[in-house]
């Protein structure tokens, strides 16, 4: 079973894909909180390549069998690519006086899902995460 | 699950304390009217605010940013601030984030309310 989106980068568009996220979610059986989880760090995701990637970006959705069954996300744009060893983790505590408080996307991506893989270069940029089905927030 | 529209509705307490209840997609628009909602009652003379999520399941970084830079605000007046009927992810979020560090987070908005006491500080 498997989603592909082609989403052009517009206004909450990322809400096309939560919206497929609760649809995938709900045919694979994962509970509410773990579709919820999936859909904030996929909203965050799509942020991102509409941001970096330029004017159009690609999602895939897919159920995962195995010892653990899991739900498979990846974003794929073509922008100018990035990093992502040169992204630090957010830390908390900068929150309070600190004049940015963006930047938090890949932070929660990584918190909310079990596993996340990003690969990135010129004109190719592919976040891959995973969610286990009984594995909420 | 997905509304693009945020619903807000503002009441004053007793003993002064603000309420916004917001359903809806918390991004920078949503972030932005409940901001706006919050100067509204800051101005009309609310020291400590509740917002009730309650109708809210998603939420993005840059919306729970601007419920940040709320959060300060009130701070700087010597307010608080407190959140309630968050759901775990965004409970988790708030965390991630540091919200939680200077903010209130309750189960139901009675919790939240009870916490201010009688004269709308906590």
């Amino acid at each position: 079973m498997e989603v592909v989106l082609h989403l052009p980068a517009v206004p909450n568009v990322e809400l096309v894909a939560a919206k497929a996220v609760e649809t995938l979610g709900e045919a694979l059986g994962m509970d509410r909180n773990g579709i919820e989880a999936v859909s904030v760090a996929l909203v965050e995701a799509c942020l991102n390549a509409m941001e970096h990637g330029g004017s159009s970006f690609v999602v895939r959705l897919a159920g995962e069998d195995g010892v653990s069954p899991r739900m498979r996300v990846e974003v794929e744009d073509k922008g100018r690519g990035f990093d992502p060893d040169a992204c630090p983790p957010d830390d908390s505590t900068r929150v309070h006086g600190c004049v940015s408080k963006r930047g938090w996307g890949l932070t929660l991506i990584r918190e909310l899902m079990d596993d996340v893989q990003i690969s990135s270069r010129p004109g190719l940029t592919r976040v891959r995460m995973w969610k286990e089905l009984e594995n909420a927030p | 699950m997905n509304e693009t529209q945020i619903n807000l509705k503002t009441t004053v307490l007793d003993d002064g304390l603000g309420l916004i209840t917001a359903a809806g997609y918390i991004n920078n628009e949503g972030g932005q009217a409940v901001a706006d909602a919050a100067s509204e009652l800051v101005g009309g003379g609310c020291q400590s605010l509740v917002i009730d999520l309650e109708g809210t399941r998603i939420i993005n970084s840059i919306g729970v940013s601007i419920l940040l830079e709320i959060m300060e605000k009130i701070m700087d007046g010597d307010g608080k601030l407190a959140f309630c009927n968050l759901t775990p992810t965004i409970a988790k979020t708030f965390e991630i984030m540091g919200l939680d560090q200077y903010a209130g987070i309750f189960p139901d908005r009675e919790a939240a309310v009870t916490s201010f006491g009688t004269d709308g500080t906590a």
